[in-house]
Order: C-alpha cells, then structure tokens, then sequence
C-alpha cells in the first residue's frame, strides 16, 4: 500500500520532526497520511508575531513550541488569552492554522493548501486559499512540506499587492500601511481565541 | 486524385496545340495574372507549391505563381520539420535536439533564430536552457535522488545536462505528468527549481514510457503548426491538412485539399468581399439576445397596468391581460376599455388613437418604439437574404450532377467514336463539377454582400445606390446560372439510351445528336455565361474591396446602359450552333470593340483613353482568355465538329443529311 507519493510524505514528515524550520510545524492527521495540519507563527518583529496592542511598550516576544511548554521567562502586560491542556500542551496564540491536501501525483503535484485561522492578506482568498506562485505553476518536485510552510510563512510579511487575492487588504497595503498593520494585528488577536 | 492528374496532363497537352486556340495567345499565359487573383481552376489544382524559402523537396509538385499558399498533410509538416531542424543544426553547429528546442523557442522561424544566436549566443542559451557544456553524472557508487530522497546506485540515475542527479523513477514521473499535462511538456525544464535547464527530446525518449514517448512526438509534431505564425490547421472538421501562408495581398481565400475553403486570418468560411472585423461582427450580431430585445420592442407593446410585453398576433383592438392582471384596453391607444366601444370607432379602429396621433401626442415610448422597428428591419432586410444564400449555397454543393445524363452522352457517342465519348465525358464531368463550384462560390460572394450592405453607412446614398446596382446584377446573374444547371439539364434525364435496331437507333441518334448539338450549345453557353458572371463577381468583389471608392452616379447610369447590352448579346448566341463560339467570344466584357471597351473593375466604357480607365484610373486588363473554361469550351466545340465531320465520311453524304438534316 505505500506508493511512491505515501513513501515520499512519510520522509517529509522524518524530516520536519529531525530538523524543523523555525516557526513552522505539521503532523499529517492519524488515519490519513494525505491530509495534514499545519502551523505557522508569525514571524518576529512584524504585525504577525502576536505583538502588544499599542499602549504596552515592553513586549518580550514569547519563544514557544508547539507541543512544547512555556518558558518561565515571558513576561506580558496583557493576559494572552491562551488555553493550556496539561494533557496537549498546546498554546494557540499567534499561530495560523493551516491544512494541505496531497494526492497520489505528489511530490509532481503540489497540495492544496488552505488557512483555516481566518487571514487578512493580500494574498489570501477569504476562504483560506493561497495565491502562492510555487503552489501553482512554479511548483517542482523538490519542494517539500517544510519548504511550502517556509515559502509561505515569508510570504506572511512580504506580500505581493500585484496579484491580489483580497482586494481590500491589497490596496490597505500599498495605500495606508498603518491601517493594514492594525488589521493585522486585530485578525492575530482573534487567532488566540481560536480554537 | 487520378482526374486531377491526369487533367493536369491533358491541359499541359493542349499547350502544345496552338491550333486549337484561335486567339492565339497561349492557355498557360501566366503573365497575363497581374494581380494574383486566384484562377477557378484553384479547387482542382491545388498542387503543394514550392514558394516558402524553407521548402526545398522535390516531391511536392510543381508551382503555380499566383498561389499564396501550400497546402500541407502530415508527412510534410514532419518533413518540414526536420528540414528546419537541419539547418538550424548544421549552421549553429548544436545537436538535432538542441536545434528542436531551439526552433520551438522561437516559433519555428530559422531566421529569427539565426538572428539572435548571433546577436547573443550566451542569452539566448540561457533563456532557452541550453548550456554549453555537459556535466555528467558525480562519479561515485551511490547517489541521493532529490525528489525520492532515497539512495541509488549511479546507473540507476539520470541527469540533465545539468548534472542534477535523480532517479529513473521518479524521472519517469516527472516526465509522464509533464506530458499528460499538455503541449507545455515541450518547454519542459530540470526538477531543480534553480536550474533552468532544458529537457529534450532524447532524454523524454530514454525516461519516459511507450505511450508517452508517442504523444510527446505528437505534440511535437503538432508544435509546427500551431507555434508557427505561418500555418494554421484547416477548420473543416475531420480535415487533417495544414496550410502554410505567405502574407502578401490582401486576400487570404484559402482553398483546402478537403475542399473546404477558408478565410486564414480569421480561421472562418471564405467571406470576400467583406473584411474579417466586419465578419466577426456579423455573426455576433446574428447570434446575440440584442436582436431579441429590439424585436420585443418593435413588436410588443406593455400592459398599461402591469408593464409585461404583449404581442398581438390576430384578433380585434380589445385585449386582456393574463391573470392575474387581467386589465382590459384597447391595443391601439392602450386606455382601458370601458371607455371604447361603437362609439369610439368600433373593434378595429380608435378614433381617440388617430386623434392623438394628429396631435403628436405620441410619447418618446412610442418614438423608440419606431426606431427599434426601422433598425430590426433593416437588419431582419438583410439577414434573410443572407441565411437564404446561405442555405441555397449548401443546396448548390451537395446537388451533382446525376450520372444519368453523362452517361446518356457517353452512350450516344460511343456507338460512333469510343475515344472521342470518353475525352467528352471527361470534359463534360470537369466542366459540371466546375459550373458547381462556381455557383457555390458566387452564392458564397452575394451571400456576404449582404452583411457588406448591412454595414454600409446609411448616409452615402450613392454609394448604397451603386452597391445595390452591383448586387443586383450578380444575383441576376448568378440566379441565370442556376435556373440553367437546374432546367437546361432536366432535358437529358428524359431520354432514353440508344436501341439496337439501326433504324431505331438512327432517329434516336439524330435526335440525341440534335439533342446533343443542342445541349452543347447550351452548356458552352452557359459556361461562357458562367464565365461572365465569373468576371462579374471578381469586379463586384474588387469594387467591393476598394469601398466603392470610385462612385459616381453618372457612371452608375452610364454601366446600367452598357451592360444591358452586353447582356442581350450573350442571349442573342443561344440560336446559333456550329457559329456560335466566335461571335459569343465577342460578349465577353473585356472585348475591344473599335469604338470602346469596358473597363475590368469599374465596368465603365472607355472611349477615348486605350489603357488607363477614365472612371476608375485603373489599368486596362487584358486578358485575352478571362478563364480556362474558355478553352475547355473550344476544345469540345472542336470536337464536335471534327466528330461530326468524320461521322459524314464514313457514313457517306446520304445517311448524313437524314442524321443531321439541316442542322
């Protein structure tokens, strides 16, 4: 039963555990190797990364994996609205949900690759949709899943208002920067209630 | 074809007879083609012709100058192919490969690629992917493939010439879905993202499967058709050829190998005289819910109470509505029809309606109401008038001519002159097959006048005039042609074959003879009529073409009078027989009569000037044979009387006199 598409997701998924990229995991769902769930943070120092609202100054950002545990060594103003299950270990603030959906052309055919955090981005459809080049035409068999998450992750903070997925978000960005970025930071916020 | 050929060798035969053509002027007389229009015998001749500078193989057979086009099947396009392949091969000193990938590149043009090969080799085998040189394989046992990740030994592995190593696999894979995605699997380039290196097709024929190994060479294949700016495919369906093309005058009337003739700038059906932006107006206009709407205004009116359109199709002035409105008015002024009666004029008539209009108290409803009415008929004028040619078009090519009544001729003859029948059978067939295909074409012209007309501006009466003094001659002329394709030869299917009994045999031949003789005439007849109408439907179309621009109303009086007698002295040759060709040569337009000639593209008669057109400023035309069914009405006129002549020495002058009487 392993074809060359499940034999070539198991070592993805080797790898990602062995030698994970920062700011990104995924785990493909227990009964089924062809959908996965993934997670990408926001990167540091942008709207992304789950930075204060304006009126705190002294913000640490929060170094923290995924299945991991909090480090003692955070401290906040605010009380991040965050849920720790002993049981899962999982903090859900400043991550963006995302699933990929592989067939058995993989790796010749990239997955489809959708949020499911709601997004406020130029170049994401607001049904989670990606409108990334090398998920589309520019795919090659050498990319792997940590190479999309990465790709996407940058794209996160470099958006490209020339081929936009969401009008208004596009204009914002090239327009009024400061709304965009308020945006953003309202649409990260709503991802720490999330569950 | 066998006819074809061998038509082709009778013609090239009759060259050398000069005798048989009195006017002396050669039937090959090419020069006389000044402006490339494409001679009617096109249909059956078309030979691919050996013009484009890349075609340089014999077996393609010869060429007629005025022809534009070649008419390509896939053994050519594979020829062609390799042709170009190595040149570009030799030139650049590049494998075929490269050369291949090269030419796909740059849209099959050698001299595109030799200009920029030269300008800057190095760009150029960058953007294409083709490197310089070839990096093989890491030379160690094993190797890591960098799609699988797994490990190989190296002969399990390909590179491109990149040298990024990956395995047979999933180079297979690779490879099998590029092509199952479509023609892009020709631009097909290494897995590495970074590396943009080109894979051709000798590494497809070493990785890929049978099957996908036989599509890919299709496409390629295929890939000189339709990259190349040059060729497109023949739209009629089922047809297999290609047609290559070299733009020059403005008449892209192709005419296929499957007999389908085509426009090839715009890829639809032959639509001289109009041009293709104006053809691809029309048939949206055909096709588009515009022309519905401007029907629903001129023909409905709305309720008063509920607004939905009602058409009225019969009945008196007293309407009502459908439920749930169920309103009752009077059609003609719209008001409710409590207030009408015998008073009001009664069922059919609205005094209170005529007495508004008086008036003018009709309102801007009614105004558009008006304006959509003029426009759709205008256009309802017009677009019946080409749906029916249309229509008549299909009829005219299906219908041939029944075997029944050639064969009736071949019989007649036979008993007499074997050889002779055959050759006028020959002929007869060339010459109906022929008379079709003019019908069709000129059926095909009138049928586009009228989207010409449609678009003419409605405000140069003159050249509306002058346009519609054209279309009616060429429809006169054309429906002349068709009443005698269609009447003259019902005369055949009534006759019976020859008997056994001589006697018998001999008033049946002397009718069939007379009959014969007769029918001759009328089909020579015809023909030159055909080719009368022929040169008619060139002008109207050239004219067409230039946008009328040599309009003036005096002229216009001017060819109405001269070519009604032209006209009358083609009728006047239908009584004569064995006389007839030299004097109905006489009724050809291009005539030079002492006292004047008429012009080839306006149709005026000049007087004064002998070479230059006053009207029009155009060349005089000389042609002394406007077309080759001329000749081929010589040719048979000479046969029969050769015939006949000998028929009298053998049968001597007694049997002679019954047979023919006094014809």
């Amino acid at each position: 039963m392993s074809t060359p598409a499940r034999k070539r997701l198991m070592r993805d998924f080797k790898r990602l555990q062995q030698d994970p990229p920062a700011g990104i995991s995924g785990a493909p769902q227990d009964n089924n190797i062809m959908l996965w769930n993934a997670v990408i943070f926001g990167p540091d120092d942008t709207p992304w990364d789950g930075g204060a609202s304006s009126d705190v100054d002294n913000y640490k950002t929060i170094d923290c994996k995924l299945y991991g545990w909090l480090h003692e060594s955070h401290t906040c103003h605010n009380l991040l609205a965050y849920s720790l299950e002993h049981s899962k270990q999982r903090a859900v603030y400043r991550t963006f949900k995302l699933t990929l959906q592989f067939t058995e052309d993989y790796p010749n055919k990239p997955p489809t690759v959708r949020f499911v955090s709601r997004m406020f981005h130029p170049n994401i459809y607001a049904d989670g949709s990606i409108c990334l080049d090398i998920l589309q035409n520019q795919w090659s068999p050498i990319y792997d899943v940590a190479a999309i998450l990465t790709s996407i992750q940058s794209l996160l903070c470099d958006p490209n208002p020339n081929s936009p997925a969401n009008s208004e978000a596009a204009r914002m960005f090239s327009e009024n920067k400061r709304e965009y970025n308020r945006r953003v930071r309202e649409i990260v916020e709503q991802s720490w209630t999330a569950d | 074809m066998d006819s074809e050929d061998e038509m082709a060798a009778m013609m090239e035969d009759s060259n050398d007879d000069e005798e048989f053509y009195g006017g002396g002027g050669g039937y090959g007389d090419d020069d006389s083609d000044s402006d490339g229009v494409v001679m009617d015998y096109d249909g059956f001749m078309d030979h691919d012709s050996d013009d484009s500078d890349d075609l340089s193989s014999s077996h393609l057979h010869y060429h007629h100058r005025s022809q534009n086009y070649t008419i390509l099947d896939e053994d050519d396009i594979r020829q062609c192919q390799e042709e170009s392949i190595t040149k570009i091969s030799t030139v650049l000193s590049i494998s075929r490969v490269a050369a291949g990938i090269l030419l796909r590149h740059y849209n099959w043009s050698v001299s595109k690629v030799n200009d920029e090969w030269f300008a800057d080799e190095e760009k150029v085998r960058k953007t294409v992917g083709l490197l310089e040189n070839d990096s093989p394989l890491p030379d160690v046992k094993e190797l890591t493939c960098g799609i699988c990740f797994e490990t190989y030994p190296r002969d399990r592995m390909s590179a491109a010439a990149c040298g990024h190593p990956f395995c047979v696999i999933c180079w297979q894979g690779y490879v099998g879905t590029a092509i199952n995605d479509g023609p892009g699997c020709l631009m097909l380039r290494c897995p590495d993202p970074s590396c943009g290196a080109a894979i051709g097709q000798d590494m497809v024929n070493k990785l890929a499967s049978n099957d996908d190994k036989e599509k890919y060479n299709r496409y390629f294949v295929r890939s000189f058709v339709e990259d190349n700016r040059k060729t497109k495919w023949c739209p009629a369906p089922g047809c297999e050829y290609a047609v290559d093309f070299v733009v020059g005058s403005g008449n892209y009337d192709v005419n296929c190998r499957c007999s389908y003739s085509f426009c090839w700038n715009c890829v639809e059906e032959a639509h001289r005289p109009v041009d293709c932006g104006t053809v691809s107006k029309w048939i949206l206009k055909n096709s588009a819910e515009s022309e519905n709407m401007n029907w629903i205004l001129a023909n409905s009116k709305p309720c008063p109470k509920c607004k939905r359109p009602i058409e009225k199709n019969q009945g008196c002035m007293h309407i009502t509505c459908t439920p749930p409105c169920k309103f009752e008015f009077c059609w003609l002024c719209l008001g409710a029809w409590t207030e009408h009666g015998e008073r009001t004029g009664g069922f059919y008539a609205c005094n209170r309606y005529e007495a508004a209009k008086q008036e003018g108290a009709c309102d801007d409803a009614e105004k558009r109401r008006e304006m959509a009415k003029n426009s759709l008929e205008r256009y309802t004028h017009y677009y019946e008038r080409w749906a029916t040619n249309q229509s008549l078009e299909k009829l005219s090519d299906i219908q041939c001519q029944p075997e029944s009544q050639l064969k009736f001729i071949v019989e007649a003859w036979l008993q007499c002159f074997i050889l002779d029948a055959l050759y006028i059978l020959r002929y007869a067939e060339y010459l109906s097959a022929l008379f079709v295909n003019l019908i069709v074409e000129c059926r095909r012209v009138l049928k586009w006048t009228y989207a010409y007309g449609y678009y003419l501006p409605e405000n140069e009466h003159a050249k509306k005039q002058f346009f519609e003094y054209l279309q009616g001659e060429a429809e006169s002329g054309l429906e002349r042609l068709h009443q005698c394709a269609e009447k003259e030869f019902q005369v055949y299917l009534n006759s019976e074959g020859p008997s056994k009994d001589f006697n018998e045999f001999r008033t049946k031949l002397a009718g069939l003879t007379s009959l014969f003789s007769v029918s001759v005439d009328i089909f020579c007849q015809q023909l030159i009529g055909a080719g009368v109408t022929k040169n008619y439907f060139e002008n109207l179309v050239r004219a067409l073409e230039n946008g009328l621009s040599d309009v003036d109303s005096d002229a216009v009086c001017r060819q109405a009078g001269s070519s009604k007698n032209v006209g009358s002295g083609s009728g006047k040759g239908r009584g004569g027989k064995g006389k007839g060709p030299t004097s109905r040569s006489n009724s050809s337009r291009n005539i030079d009569d002492s006292t004047h000639w008429s012009c080839e593209y306006c149709t005026y008669a000049n007087v004064r000037s002998p070479t230059v057109c006053e009207m029009c400023q155009q060349r005089r035309y000389v042609n002394l044979y406007p077309n080759p069914t001329y000749h081929m009405v010589l040719y048979i006129i000479q046969l029969f009387i050769v015939v006949r002549v000998d028929l009298k020495l053998k049968l001597g002058t007694t049997w002679w006199n019954m047979v023919f009487g006094q014809i």
